[in-house]
């Protein structure tokens, strides 16, 4: 018996806005792992990226209509994660609650993850992965962002450039400039 | 220190391992990667980092995700269908008659009870008012003494004054 063939996101949003909230459960059973895991990589905190994933499902639930088919959906709700995740930042940034980013390497302490702690999948015994969100968590914001986008969620350069509003150059020099920022890091966090 | 071929090279090094760089670019890449030790070792490098990078656990939403979720929605939508009627031009409509309501209520009420603007001690101006202007006076002096020799009777005195004011009035005067 042959599988009824998935429908695009684009499908979904469409169904969703002419009022089938199926189609929306649908596309958040789709993307919330993913968003998930995008947030994650900004805040450091599994309950706070939850928080801003749901924020960011309410957002498209409220403002459905402002979707239009000339983009496409994935980068239109990366685009609100990612604005709500950088807000976030910026709103830590100066509370000052949070200031790992501030401080010098010596005095971060990066905290693992409780693996019991409500995060199926999450498994950080790697010291190299350990070591690599702190790096990133470390990174100036423009190659964090840039780094999560097409290091960890592997989205195209088309995406990123649609998601950041800068050219493609722009998008491809980054990535090279934020991996060498990155591997510099990392080099002397070895030593 | 690097010097500027060095620097030229590293920029090329994401496009040379997603194989996007023009042959001849390539090959400057690759001749200098067999000379540079440096270079070579920052390339080997970032090329473990970038296999870690994609090697990172996925993460998964809390199993309560979607319930969360749902609940805010509903939440949302509650406020979002208060909104609707506050803003509605029903509700306008709505708010004009209950306040005409409200001033005919009041209106009519005066008209009925013409007594009413005596409480506070105004004479009426009704034509057909025979009572007493300074009944009222002697009466709340009345009650005031009462209430001193005879709390309970004067409570419920003074209830009787607020439900109905026509009611105080012959209380009172039944008293005096």
């Amino acid at each position: 018996m042959s599988e009824k063939p998935l429908k695009t996101d684009e499908q979904l949003i469409a169904e969703f806005q002419n009022g089938n909230e199926n189609a929306f459960v649908e596309l958040v059973d789709r993307y919330k792992d993913r968003l998930v895991n995008f947030v994650y990589r900004f805040l450091h905190d599994m309950t706070d990226a939850e928080d801003m994933v749901q924020e960011t499902f309410l957002k498209v639930y409220k403002n459905k209509h402002a979707y239009r088919e000339i983009a496409k959906f994935s980068t239109w709700i990366y685009t609100i994660a990612g604005n709500l995740a950088r807000s976030e930042l910026r709103k830590r940034k100066r509370r000052k609650t949070y200031t790992m980013s501030a401080l010098s390497f010596d005095d971060n302490e990066f905290t693992p993850v409780d693996p019991g702690k409500d995060t199926e999948g999450i498994v950080f015994n790697s010291y190299a992965g350990e070591e690599i969100m702190k790096a990133i968590y470390a990174l100036p914001e423009p190659f964090k962002t840039i780094i999560i986008l097409r290091d960890i969620q592997e989205l195209s350069y088309e995406d990123i450039s649609t998601i950041l509003d800068i050219p493609m150059g722009t998008v491809k020099s980054r990535v090279n400039r934020a991996r060498l920022k990155l591997q510099e890091t990392l080099s002397y966090l070895k030593e | 220190m690097q010097n500027t071929d060095c620097t030229f090279i590293c920029e090329q090094f994401t496009e040379y391992q997603e194989n996007s760089l023009s042959s001849e670019i390539r090959a400057q890449v690759d001749s200098h990667l067999a000379s540079c030790s440096s270079c070579l070792e920052i390339f080997q490098k970032l090329t473990g980092v970038i296999e870690t990078l994609h090697k990172l656990p996925t993460l998964k939403a809390s199993s309560s995700f979607n319930s969360t979720l749902l609940s805010r929605i509903n939440t949302l939508n509650q406020e979002t269908v208060w909104q609707k009627i506050y803003h509605s031009s029903y509700s306008r409509v709505a708010g004009y008659a209950i306040a005409a309501g409200l001033i005919f209520a009041i209106g009519i009420n005066i008209l009925i009870d013409p007594i009413a603007p005596m409480k506070s001690g105004t004479q009426s101006n009704f034509a057909g008012d025979k009572i007493n202007p300074n009944q009222p006076t002697e009466s709340l002096a009345a009650i005031s003494d009462s209430s001193a020799n005879h709390p309970v009777d004067s409570l419920t005195l003074q209830n009787s004054t607020i439900t109905s004011q026509n009611q105080s009035m012959q209380l009172v005067s039944g008293k005096k």
